[in-house]
């Protein structure tokens, strides 16, 4: 009797940890700001997604709700339908808030070291794993 | 053999921490922003001023002499804090400032600058924040020094205090 409740708490439990982990997609976006273009909607989302919320830092603009993040989807939307691809879209941001809008680094010269210092890290640690082993032997 | 081993971890742990302290020593705050304007030429724009019926050009005000230009809102705390270091700048320092009224209701803004006077050579409206995304507004207040030929020398992020005063009054002395 006491073991069937238990489980029955833990499957309720497991259930709200579910529910909760798959509704945490949290949208900034308001109903009214959606294009009709059902296309460059979806455009406007992606790009959205990968720029920075100025004011929150470390949400997208497509996630926050603060007033700036609004107005730069409206202005993303707007660039879209004027005819503007993604990329004169980004150029755009980056030119007026730096690098730094964008979520993901770019791949660049100054961020070089950002980049690749994880394999640099892998390689060094294969390297030290494989010294130690060829010691270990040694010793044997 | 063995101890020089283990004396290379404890020299990078203490490198590693004297970098740490380094940074905390040092006076800089990390959520503030590099600005991608400085050294480039003011964007153009046009809107409207707040106490007359004229448009705005901005080709035609700036590039003539050294200004100051100041986002600011009836809603921001820190613009009114900010409010007396404006009225320095202005009257005993002589500088030109363009006061940038962003997403604000016009009646307000009259109303405020009536109050707390009014320091500015031009106060006009930006209802929609655009003139503010053009020059990478992210929070209000914000202050530019743009020099003769229209170039961004400056850019102040938050409230200006005594510190920041003293700055702009240095760096725009130098510009004359």
């Amino acid at each position: 009797m006491e073991k069937t409740k238990k489980i029955k708490v833990g499957l309720f439990h497991f259930l709200i940890f579910l529910i909760l982990f798959f509704n945490n997609q949290s949208v900034g976006v308001e109903p009214n700001e959606v294009l009709k273009n059902n296309k460059l909607e979806k455009v406007a989302r992606e790009i959205s997604k990968n720029i920075r919320c100025m004011v929150c830092q470390n949400q997208s603009i497509d996630d926050s709700n603060a007033p700036l993040a609004k107005d730069l989807r409206i202005l993303i939307r707007e660039k879209l339908m004027e005819g503007k691809n993604p990329d004169q879209i980004y150029k755009f941001l980056t030119d007026r808030y730096g690098d730094f809008i964008l979520l993901k680094p770019a791949f660049k010269l100054n961020t070089l070291a950002l980049w690749l210092s994880p394999f640099l890290f892998f390689i060094i640690g294969i390297f030290i794993i494989f010294k130690q082993n060829l010691m270990a032997k040694k010793k044997n | 053999m063995k101890k020089k081993i283990s004396i290379l971890p404890v020299f990078l742990f203490l490198s590693i921490l004297s970098v740490f302290f380094y940074l905390l020593l040092i006076e800089r705050n990390p959520s503030e922003i590099p600005s991608q304007l400085i050294n480039k030429e003011i964007p153009n724009f046009k809107t409207n001023y707040l106490l007359s019926e004229k448009e705005f050009i901005s080709t035609k005000v700036f590039k003539k002499e050294v200004m100051l230009i100041n986002f600011f809102a009836t809603w921001c705390k820190p613009c009114r804090d900010e409010h007396d270091f404006i009225k320095k700048l202005a009257y005993n320092k002589k500088i030109k400032i363009v006061g940038i009224n962003y997403k604000d209701s016009s009646k307000k803004t009259i109303n405020w600058l009536k109050e707390l006077g009014n320091p500015y050579n031009a106060v006009i409206e930006d209802k929609k924040g655009k003139i503010a995304i053009d020059l990478g507004v992210y929070g209000i207040p914000e202050t530019f020094i743009v020099d003769a030929n229209g170039i961004i020398i400056y850019r102040h992020v938050g409230p200006i205090n005594n510190k920041i005063y003293k700055k702009i009054v240095l760096i725009t002395n130098n510009l004359k």
